[in-house]
């Protein structure tokens, strides 16, 4: 009798420590999926949560320095806009007018501040994609070019 | 003409596991031999027939027969041929019937290694085989058929994915398919132990050298994966926390728990029911992780397209989970009453809380891994869950591993007295305890690697003084010298020192990950010609861009000159990919291996106007290459433990 209580405790010993890890591991590596107008909606309730924020970048509210690697637009879902900045390199498909995710957090001027750019298409890893020419523009095919 | 041939074997396959699983029940009802052979002849057949529908989608697609659909769909005239075999594992269909040869290949070695032994037990091990194989041909042949044709006969191909042109390609899946598929003999005699009613230790017995040869596969793949990861995918990482690398990972769990379990039902006869759950379980996640990768509901890197394949693999699981604990509980009597531990400090115990950090490490894992779709269903937000939930909830767990893998092999059996403690522990942890000292005063100073790399170096040097201690024995008693006293100590007891070994190995792999998890350096920068980057020790100089064709996509390449320490080091070249069919390229990255540190370059782009610039990203990341220098030192552990080199004695462990 005495050797199962011993194995209770025990046993409650390790899930309370479990279950203590798993609550902090959680607390800091959630991602809420948001919307622009979501976002808007309560942004003062959201500011110290780690988001993703999917929508369309604003045409014309794209400013990039590409010295700096400092990328400022407008994320949009057609009912609002909300501001983002971010530093480094976005992935190919980032461009104005097409669809993008973002993940940070809103930052104390009420820009979302973002660690990580996607460009949006659902099927970028489905073997099955009919691209149509995906050459660099910078680079014709057919002909071989090597700088200077 | 190939398809129909490919299609007819499998149906034909189909027939035979039916009848593979019929035989067993007719036998046990009388004239036991006459279908204990028949049983065996199904298993045969399904072995042939699936060989021959595997080998013609494999002529199909080498021969680019595009009138059949998947060929068409995962080949082209221009992909080189040993890219066109891969191919059979490139997509759902062809995997699956990938999965399907590599169990039947199995269930045909295990039907003819026990041809001649183990003659009441084989026919239900043979029966559970087949009821896999059974549910494996169903799906090829009905819902998910790699031999369906189109017509009009497409001129060209549509190709592989550009990321799985890869030569780890062509052993990635095979291996983590092999461990997944390896599992199944363990837990066929498993059920075929509890279908019978004889729930000794004969079934683990048994199946312990397949056992330790499945978790070897499943390791391997998983390491070979993290290595694809890191040199293909371009990221600078090995392991995301992905959920299809989860799914791939958390098999190996289990499957390492019961490893270590079954050793104390071996010597203690203790742990009967949880050692068969632990199998359950391990095969369970195994086609858990099927149904996680096929059905498309969690977005991942490696998840092929959706389809009703999900639902069938879902159904399946249950059946599993249903009849394997449901025969469980009802063997449940005959699995009452084994002895109890003696101490908290003793071997078993160690190994009980190895078992309970494993499956702890599973839950929490599991947890993460399908934590958005309870999120979805029960709360209605969509969120997802991080790699840092992964890192923070295992570190920890993992650490904990480490130390008992440090105790566990060498704390007496029963009940440790203390003298045994002492002459096993005290210079070992006093001497990584220096260790640990030395490492602060040089230069690592947060509490987590300080305590990791301290475990480590225990480990190793109870390892070390073990076997130290046995060589000096050696020497007494027979007068032989280190060389002669370790072959006969490893001859004499294989399974121990190939354990020994494997977790040498396993200390490397931790160590390889505690240095890139916390040491790293990252940075990025746009670069015009000849200006240079410092990053750590290392100075890097661009020296322009290069575009070139390649048979399957335009190759563009940045020259980067790279100084370590003034020392300079030649011209490293990371380039991006374009793929006509993809549209977005695809990262070559390139890096420098020490054992010290690796230096990654990833061209992430460059300026579309003018050739003259471009983006370059610059990882340092200490100690990386001891993650796969631990899988060569795994692999010959397991070596080691598993060829029959003679003089080894079944009873010692």
């Amino acid at each position: 009798m005495f050797k199962r209580r011993r194995f209770i405790i025990g046993g409650l010993i390790i899930l309370a420590a479990l279950s203590y890890i798993i609550y902090g591991g959680m607390q800091q590596a959630i991602v809420y999926f948001v919307t622009p107008s979501e976002l808007k909606a309560k942004e003062s309730a959201s500011t110290d949560k780690f988001l993703r924020m999917g929508g369309m970048v604003v045409a014309g509210s794209l400013q990039k320095d590409l010295k700096n690697l400092t990328y400022r637009f407008d994320l949009t879902d057609g009912n609002a806009s909300f501001p983002v900045f971010f530093r480094g390199v976005p992935p190919d498909l980032f461009t104005e007018g097409k669809g993008a995710v973002v993940e940070g957090r809103i930052g104390p001027d009420g820009v979302f501040q973002a660690t990580t750019i996607m460009a949006k298409h659902a099927e970028e890893y489905s073997p099955h994609l009919e691209g149509k020419d995906g050459y660099p523009k910078s680079f014709v095919p057919g002909k071989e070019l090597t700088q200077q | 003409m190939t398809a129909t041939l490919g299609h007819t074997s499998i149906l034909l396959a189909l027939l035979f596991a039916v009848w593979g699983i019929i035989s067993p029940i007719l036998g046990a009802r009388g004239n036991h031999q006459r279908y204990s052979a028949l049983t065996r002849i199904a298993i045969l057949a399904q072995f042939v027939l699936v060989t021959l529908a595997a080998s013609s989608l494999i002529y199909a697609l080498v021969t680019t027969d595009f009138s059949i659909r998947y060929v068409a769909f995962n080949t082209t005239r221009a992909t080189p041929a040993y890219y066109r075999v891969t191919g059979l594992w490139g997509a759902l269909e062809g995997s699956l019937l990938l999965w399907e040869w590599i169990l039947i290949i199995f269930s045909g070695l295990v039907a003819w290694i026990y041809r001649d032994r183990q003659r009441e037990t084989m026919p239900w091990v043979l029966m559970v085989f087949s009821i896999v194989s059974a549910f494996f041909l169903g799906v090829i042949a009905f819902v998910s058929n790699p031999f369906e044709t189109i017509s009009p006969v497409p001129l060209d191909g549509r190709g592989l994915n550009a990321l799985l042109e890869d030569a780890n390609m062509m052993t990635h899946p095979p291996l983590l398919y092999t461990g997944f598929v390896g599992l199944t003999v363990p837990y066929a005699f498993a059920m075929a132990a509890l279908i019978r009613g004889k729930v000794d230790e004969a079934w683990i017995v048994a199946t312990r050298r397949w056992t330790i040869t499945a978790w070897f596969f499943l390791t391997a793949g998983n390491l070979v994966g993290a290595w694809w990861s890191y040199h293909v995918l371009g990221w600078g990482g090995y392991w995301a926390w992905d959920p299809v690398e989860n799914a791939a990972f958390m098999p190996w769990l289990p499957a390492t728990a019961f490893l270590h379990s079954v050793q104390v039902q071996e010597r203690r006869r203790m742990l009967k029911v949880w050692n068969l759950s632990l199998i359950i379980i391990a095969f369970s996640l195994t086609i858990f992780g099927t149904f996680l990768t096929r059905s498309g509901i969690l977005s991942s890197i490696h998840a092929f397209s959706s389809g009703p394949v999900g639902n069938v693999f879902l159904l399946f699981l249950s059946f599993v989970l249903l009849s394997s604990f449901g025969l469980l509980a009802f063997r449940a009597d005959l699995l009452k009453g084994q002895p109890e531990l003696d101490s908290m400090v003793s071997r078993e115990s160690a190994f009980l809380l190895n078992n309970i950090v494993l499956v702890s490490a599973l839950f929490t894992i599991f947890l993460g891994t399908i934590f958005p779709l309870l999120s979805e269903a029960i709360a209605g937000t969509q969120v997802s869950v991080g790699a840092p939930y992964f890192n923070s909830v295992t570190v920890p767990l993992f650490l904990l591993l480490v130390f008992l893998m440090g105790v566990g092999p060498m704390i007496a059996w029963r009940r440790a007295s203390w003298d045994n403690l002492k002459r096993n522990f005290l210079w070992p942890a006093a001497a990584s305890l220096l260790a640990g000292v030395a490492l602060f005063i040089w230069k690592v100073r947060d509490f987590l690697p300080l305590l990791g790399f301290t475990l480590f170096a225990f480990v190793v040097l109870t390892i070390f003084y073990d076997t130290a201690l046995a060589l000096r024995a050696r020497r007494r008693t027979a007068g032989e010298g280190v060389i002669r006293g370790l072959v006969t100590l490893a001859r004499r007891n294989q399974r121990r020192y190939g354990g020994l070994v494997i977790h040498l190995g396993v200390v490397l792999v931790f160590l390889g990950i505690a240095g890139s998890m916390t040491y790293s350096i990252e940075r990025e920068a746009t670069m015009n010609l000849k200006e240079h980057l410092n990053v750590g020790h290392y100075l890097i100089q661009f020296e322009g861009l290069k575009g070139s064709r390649q048979p399957t996509h335009f190759r563009v390449e940045g020259s980067f000159r790279v100084f370590h320490q003034g020392d300079e080091w030649g011209v490293l070249s990371p380039a991006l990919k374009f793929f006509p069919n993809q549209q977005s390229p695809v990262g070559r990255a390139v890096h420098r291996s020490t054992i010290s540190e690796d230096l990654y370059l990833i061209l992430s782009g460059f300026s579309e106007l003018d050739k003259n610039q471009a983006t370059l990203k610059v990882l340092v990341r200490p100690l990386v290459v001891w993650i796969w220098i631990g899988g060569f030192v795994i692999a010959l552990g397991t070596l080691l433990a598993i060829l029959p080199l003679g003089k080894t004695s079944p009873e010692a462990s």
